[in-house]
């Protein structure tokens, strides 16, 4: 795909431009992957929001082991290994580290920055359910940060400025909805490994070229589709996709199966619901970004997303469930136990489980168990 | 005609007349929980090993373990209506259930009463771990191991499905989402009462009053839902009541963790960590019978701090843990053996609180107000800076953290604590992967060699300071 080709050029160079940017004053606001920053007050601030979705590494997964014990989910250990090593150099050009505060493992990276760095971390915590008064402190989260932001970048984010900001992530969200509703259809137009790979640049790239990337990819899916994958159709759903964690989308992809939807509560940034531009901007981003928004499986209840996998599952008119899981992550743990029947009652479809802590000597236990659920869809 | 149970309970002092009250409930307790003659002797031979039967007050708190184990085993078939909620929690919303309707609820934090009873007395907590493993909490994930006593228990059917459970949502994951799974099997209603720990490294003691505003509201939502669910209200003079209640127990667990502070410590902490207990898992037999079996045994306790007795040699090297072993009173032990006394946990230490002249005004914000200031459930800084303290205020020679591999909030602080310790108080403080609540793997003989080698340098360098 050459819209593909554009925004991987447009990231080769990313971190020149991110430092060239910041030599003329801009200011690089880092953020952890959960899809609880709304980056539209960022954009507004005048400042560049750059996501931390790198992962897969347990090079990275094993450093973290000189600052905490290893029962923590291997995305987080990872991301303190880049943070405290420097490997990612994204850690090393930001002015503010923009950490939403969803369970334990975010929180035990913030603790470790804060205790073993000088990157400046600017928290607000994420309720875990979705009644009033957890919309009222989501709300008062990104009341602050936009003070922050303001300090920060010494702009004013004007409602002029904010309304610009949602109307370009709007955009943005409304081009990954259209692109992934696409691959609902029978011959499927874009393939997995691709959508992800604009979901995770949707994380790094500049906003504008983002969009004309999406929008190029749009009108290139409208041309006839030559080549299709047939092959059980699979969502594959999890705690977390990072850019680098392709292992078990190579294995289904080897083993013939094809991937149609993902679900991810970080690395996929939740693209289903826009901002409405109607009344308070600033309670409509939280009614975007938190009261809408498919909750991730620390929620509680967490049935909402469990329903929604269930919804997914029949709308793209799939053959089976992957679902990975990042070890330790406790929360998808416990609900990979119950979910399976749902589903079945749901959709009448199977699930695999498959778990992983970033380590190579996993490939072998993991092919072994894909190629068998695809070969069970198969029959 | 004696039965096959007598010699137990009255090791755990019980009296004959306790023993003509409650047996026939004790008998259908023990068998709904397939407990048999054979497991009455392996008890006593345990009980008689690892917990200082010489003390009436530890046989008599043993005995309020068992029938606080009868209670909840039968609360159902009692007509009792049955409340759950997890550990650690928020002081007062359970006691404030239970003062509302004393004679008609049964509310307790099951898993910890199940490891007081089945696992300090019985050491037959294993079945149900393993019902807990095979029901949605398998081993090798880092599951929480309380939360799997919990699923256990009522997979196997010897606790009740409750009628409604209060989820600590403020504090792990772990806890509420196992309700989540309970609920998808059994129905249960839950209450949430979220709350969010966004305080940063450092922060402590202060907080944003939005932290109050939010873990007050869903508190004030508990009282609401309550109504709705149970149909009682947690009315102002309810709540005083209740925290009153606790304050008595409190009082007492207090006074014996002074008596704790005497050179040779003159009990294991293993006798504490049973007291102190009773306050977290129990609302009822800890009011009803808690504050006056907990003096029972400070008055000895007493006696011994009179004559210089104590359970390890005078002058030995003083340190904390945060709590000891639920299940097994060996662990504590093993560490007192290795020559280090435990004069305190930090789960009875008292702390230094400031002042607080609240400006809240509903009963929710009051009781997240102290939350924030106790810091616990301030944020993992607030943690550290309470066990530096304590370090301090009892002039410990070193501190042991030992964190529970699979609750994340204890996890993630698994260098950041001793690191922080240390460095703020100059006094060692050793970091040891635990758990609390299943003996299996982190059993006294695993935990052994790191423990005694602390204890050696821990000793060396409390001679060197002494030449
Ligand atoms: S994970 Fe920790 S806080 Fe949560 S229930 Fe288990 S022991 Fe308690």
């Amino acid at each position: 795909m050459e819209a593909l080709d554009r925004l991987s050029d447009h990231l080769s160079t990313r971190l020149l431009d991110l430092n060239l940017a910041k030599q003329e004053g801009r200011k690089i606001i880092g953020y952890t992957p959960g899809g609880f920053l709304p980056e539209e007050l960022v954009l507004a601030s005048g400042a560049i929001p750059i996501g931390f979705i790198r992962g897969g590494n347990h090079d990275m997964v094993e450093l973290a082991g000189a600052y905490i014990c290893h029962w923590i989910d291997t995305f987080w250990r990872a991301q303190i290994g880049y943070g405290i090593s420097g490997d990612d150099p994204y850690y090393s050009i930001i002015d503010l580290l923009v950490m939403p505060i969803t369970d334990n493992h975010s929180r035990a990276l913030m603790d470790v920055l804060d205790d073993n760095t000088a990157i400046e971390i600017f928290p607000f915590g994420i309720p875990h359910t979705k009644d009033d008064p957890a919309f009222k402190y989501y709300l008062n989260g990104i009341t602050r940060l936009k003070a922050k932001l303001e300090e920060v970048t010494g702009v004013e984010i004007t409602e002029i400025k904010l309304k610009e900001a949602i109307d370009l992530c709007n955009r943005e969200r409304e081009l990954l909805r259209e692109i992934s509703l696409a691959r609902r259809s029978r011959k499927v137009p874009i393939s997995s490994r691709d959508f992800i790979a604009l979901g995770h640049g949707s994380f790094l790239a500049d906003k504008q070229v983002m969009v004309e990337v999406l929008e190029s990819v749009v009108k290139e899916l409208e041309e006839p589709v030559v080549s299709s994958h047939d092959g059980p159709r699979i969502l594959l759903t999890g705690s977390t996709l990072a850019q680098g964690d392709s292992k078990v989308i190579d294995l289904t992809e080897k083993a013939g199966g094809v991937i149609v939807i993902e679900e991810f509560a970080e690395g996929i940034k939740p693209y289903w619901e826009s901002v409405n531009l109607d009344g308070d901007l600033m309670a409509a981003l939280a009614d975007c970004h938190f009261a809408r928004r498919v909750p991730p499986g620390w929620f509680r209840p967490g049935r909402e997303r469990l329903d929604f996998l269930v919804k997914l599952a029949k709308d793209f008119d799939v053959a089976g469930v992957i679902w990975y899981q990042l070890m330790y992550r406790e929360s998808y743990k416990v609900e990979s136990y119950y979910f399976p029947d749902i589903l079945k009652k749901g959709a009448g479809i199977p699930l695999l489980i498959v778990e992983s802590d970033y380590d190579s000597a996993e490939i072998e236990t993991l092919r072994t168990r894909v190629e068998a659920f695809i070969d069970t869809l198969r029959r | 005609m004696a039965k096959y149970y007598d010699e137990l309970l009255k090791l755990c002092g019980f009296t004959d007349r306790d023993i003509t009250q409650e047996g026939l409930r004790i008998e259908k307790a023990f068998q709904k929980l397939e407990l048999g003659p054979e497991d009455m002797m392996n008890a006593e031979a345990w009980v008689r090993q690892h917990h200082d039967i010489e003390l009436l007050g530890v046989r008599r708190i043993l005995g309020l373990w068992i029938k606080e184990l009868v209670d909840l085993v039968l609360c159902r078939d009692e007509g009792k209506k049955v409340v759950y909620y997890g550990f650690p929690t928020i002081a007062g919303p359970g006691m404030a259930i239970k003062v509302a309707a004393p004679e008609h609820v049964y509310c307790s934090c099951p898993d910890a009463v199940l490891c007081h009873s089945l696992g300090q007395i019985f050491n037959k907590l294993d079945p149900v771990l393993e019902a807990g493993e095979q029901n949605g909490l398998p081993p090798g994930h880092g599951l929480c191991t309380l939360q799997t006593i919990r699923v256990g228990g009522m997979a196997k059917g010897i606790i009740p499905v409750p009628d409604m459970v209060i989820m600590s949502s403020y504090y792990c994951d772990m806890g509420s989402k196992t309700d989540e799974l309970l609920r998808e099997r059994y129905g249960q209603p839950a209450i949430v009462v979220d709350g969010s720990m966004d305080s940063r490294w450092g922060e402590f003691p202060d907080y944003r009053p939005e932290r109050v505003k939010f873990l007050g509201a869903e508190l004030n939502k508990f009282i609401d839902k309550t109504r709705e669910i149970l149909g009682l209200d947690l009315t102002p003079d309810i709540w005083e009541k209740a925290m009153a209640f606790n304050k008595a127990v409190r009082v007492r667990v207090r006074e014996l963790t002074d008596l704790m502070k005497a050179d040779p410590q003159p009990v294991s902490i293993a006798a504490s960590e049973l007291a102190t207990l009773l306050i977290t898992a129990s609302t009822g037999r800890s009011v009803t019978e808690g504050p006056e079996v907990i003096a029972t045994l400070s008055k000895e306790v007493r006696e011994r701090v009179r004559a210089g007795i104590g359970v390890l040699a005078k002058g030995s090297p003083r340190v904390m843990t945060f709590l000891t072993s639920f299940t097994d009173p060996s662990i504590a032990r093993m560490i007192e053996n290795a020559g280090l006394a435990m004069p305190v946990m930090f789960n009875s230490a008292t702390l230094r609180m400031r002042p607080l002249e609240s400006t809240y005004t509903t009963i929710g914000e009051k009781r997240a107000e102290v939350q924030l200031e106790v810091g616990m459930f301030h944020s993992s800084y607030g943690l550290a800076k309470r066990w530096a303290e304590v370090v301090e205020d009892f002039k410990l020679d070193g501190s042991i953290w030992g964190y529970q591999f699979n609750c994340r909030p204890s996890a993630e602080t698994s260098h950041l604590i001793p690191k922080f310790v240390t460095e703020t108080t100059g006094v060692p403080c050793l970091s040891l992967e635990v758990d609390y609540y299943d003996n299996r793997i982190y059993s006294a003989e695993a935990l052994k060699t790191r423990v005694e080698t602390f204890a050696e340098m821990l000793k060396s360098r409390k001679a060197e300071g002494a030449a």
